[in-house]
């Protein structure tokens, strides 16, 4: 039932997502039934949906494939160094002329840098010895930082205007997504989430501690470096197309496991559809609120979520227990 | 058969094991006892494949722990660590699943009350039989449970030493590592104290 409930209202926000806007058109019900028939809706409102939905699915699924794969109940791409790496391949990308905003060699770009910077924070977490999640969140952020502070530089340095802002890749925003800038992220959504389905078990017996989960068969590094290019390839092909959007790497697997249980195997389409859900909501608040004015999304996604997730670890709180 | 020939285990700059050799037959219970920081849990993590001897070699038949993939060696050894820890609220039936069969192991160490209890609400007992019980679910010839009655009352104690015997009876290799508290070790084939 609650699985059910949950589909009806992606699809009831998706529809009521692509109503909305600061143009009203007439002949709505018609126009949604027959693709192509009004620019407004098939060019404009359409891409823009279809990316909240795609993006949010990614980066609510890469947010389970860091927790997973850290046993931490704060690890998200944005704390791992993964959303600022994403972000700087993807401005350096398009600075050096190599690659557009949301074209697939953006994507590219975003997944590599993603990779490159989740990488640094596993290795350097890991210098001293067995993977601490103390350690490994400290250096995520520092490293994060670091990165961020990198992407903020060669945005500024660079003048093209399609390098974007640093609110761009901070805050996010869906408003210049295309029907062609899809074909990236949905590739790397698709096949992130098959890796993570894969991996999704041994995430389970990961959650029993490294030492029980390698009595019960898991070969640890394999699975952490899987779950590494899943959250990267996810992360990196979100972030690449429309900015960091805050907060949904954490909050969405949370919520999943709330109403739905810890298995990794399911918890990657409830994410999916939860992460999607929230910035679809989100995406309708921030273009909507303060018209003609748009706000940036990632305000908009905090809005949304945290009180969800407060609300959800003041009621309910031995979903995740911290040893 | 368990050997182990000639094995020197260093841990924080200190032999906790030293040119120790031993054989550990099939079909048995072995209890290794000692006080605190003796090196009992070590030796048993040693076996178990966790980490490898400074010297010496540990083999279960043919098969070197340290060398054999983790899949394989989930096949011959399964092991219950002390103070098994559940961040995830997974239920009783789910954490035995993931390890075999668990109906069978439920009924004999009392776990079918608690069947569809979330692991993160147990009690420090409950844990440790749930732990012990996923262990026993796994299903290989070779048993390893460190400190596995620390935390039980006497009727959970009886019925796991039970389960021992009879695991044992049937051809698994039990290693059991014990406080040196424990005063009655009748139930055990075999006790090391000293690998020294």
């Amino acid at each position: 039932m609650k699985r059910i409930a949950l589909f009806v209202v992606l699809v009831l926000s998706a529809v009521a997502a692509m109503s909305v806007g600061a143009t009203q058109v007439d002949g709505f019900w018609s126009a949604l039934v027959s693709p192509g028939s009004n620019e407004i809706i098939w060019q404009i409102r359409f891409p823009r949906v279809m990316a909240a939905l795609i993006v949010g699915a990614a980066v609510g699924i890469a947010g389970l494939m860091a927790q997973g794969a850290c046993n931490n109940a704060v690890a998200e791409p944005a704390i791992l160094g993964t959303a600022a790496g994403a972000s700087l391949g993807a401005v350096v990308g398009i600075a050096t002329g190599v690659a557009q905003v949301g074209s697939l060699s953006a994507v590219l770009c975003g997944t590599l840098g993603a990779l490159l910077a989740t990488t640094i924070t596993f290795k350097l977490a890991a210098l001293r010895g067995a993977l601490s999640s103390f350690t490994l969140i400290i250096v995520g952020i520092a490293v994060s930082a670091i990165f961020t502070s990198l992407v903020g530089i060669t945005a500024a340095v660079v003048n093209r205007a399609d390098a974007r802002s640093i609110s761009f890749w901070s805050l996010g925003s869906l408003a210049l997504v295309t029907n062609e800038n899809l074909i990236g992220v949905l590739i790397t959504t698709i096949v992130g989430a098959t890796i993570a389905w894969f991996v999704a078990p041994m995430l389970d017996r990961l959650s029993l501690g490294d030492q029980t989960a390698f009595h019960l068969g898991v070969n640890i590094s394999q699975v952490r470096l899987l779950a590494l290019i899943s959250l990267s390839l996810l992360a990196g092909g979100a972030v690449s197309t429309v900015g960091v959007i805050a907060f949904i790497g954490l909050a969405a697997p949370h919520i999943a496991r709330f109403i739905f249980g810890p298995s990794h195997r399911a918890l990657i389409v409830y994410t999916g559809f939860i992460g999607a859900l929230i910035v679809v909501c989100a995406d309708t608040l921030s273009r909507t609120i303060a018209q003609p004015n748009e706000l940036p999304i990632g305000l908009a996604t905090a809005l949304i979520g945290a009180p969800v997730l407060i609300a959800l670890v003041t009621v309910k709180n031995n979903v995740w227990r911290t040893p | 058969m368990i050997t182990l020939d000639e094995i020197t285990i260093v841990r924080d700059g200190r032999e906790v094991i030293y040119d120790y050799s031993e054989q550990i037959p099939a079909g048995s219970i072995t209890v290794i006892v000692g006080p605190n920081g003796c090196g009992k849990s070590t030796l048993l993590s040693a076996i178990a494949g966790d980490i490898a001897p400074d010297k010496g070699t540990i083999t279960i038949d043919e098969l070197h722990p340290i060398l054999t993939p983790a899949k394989e060696l989930s096949r011959i050894r399964a092991m219950a660590i002390q103070n098994q820890s559940f961040t995830l609220g997974f239920t009783v039936r789910q954490i035995i699943e993931m390890a075999g069969e668990a109906d069978l192991v439920m009924q004999q160490l009392a776990l079918v009350e608690i069947a569809d209890r979330v692991v993160t609400t147990l009690s420090g007992g409950e844990a440790q039989r749930v732990a012990i019980a996923q262990a026993i679910a796994q299903n290989t010839p070779v048993l390893l449970l460190d400190e596995p009655l620390a935390a039980q009352d006497v009727s959970s104690r009886r019925r796991i030493i039970e389960l021992l015997q009879s695991l044992a009876e049937k051809g698994v290799t039990v290693v059991v590592v014990a406080h040196s508290d424990e005063s009655d070790l009748a139930w055990a084939d075999k006790v090391i104290k000293q690998f020294h």
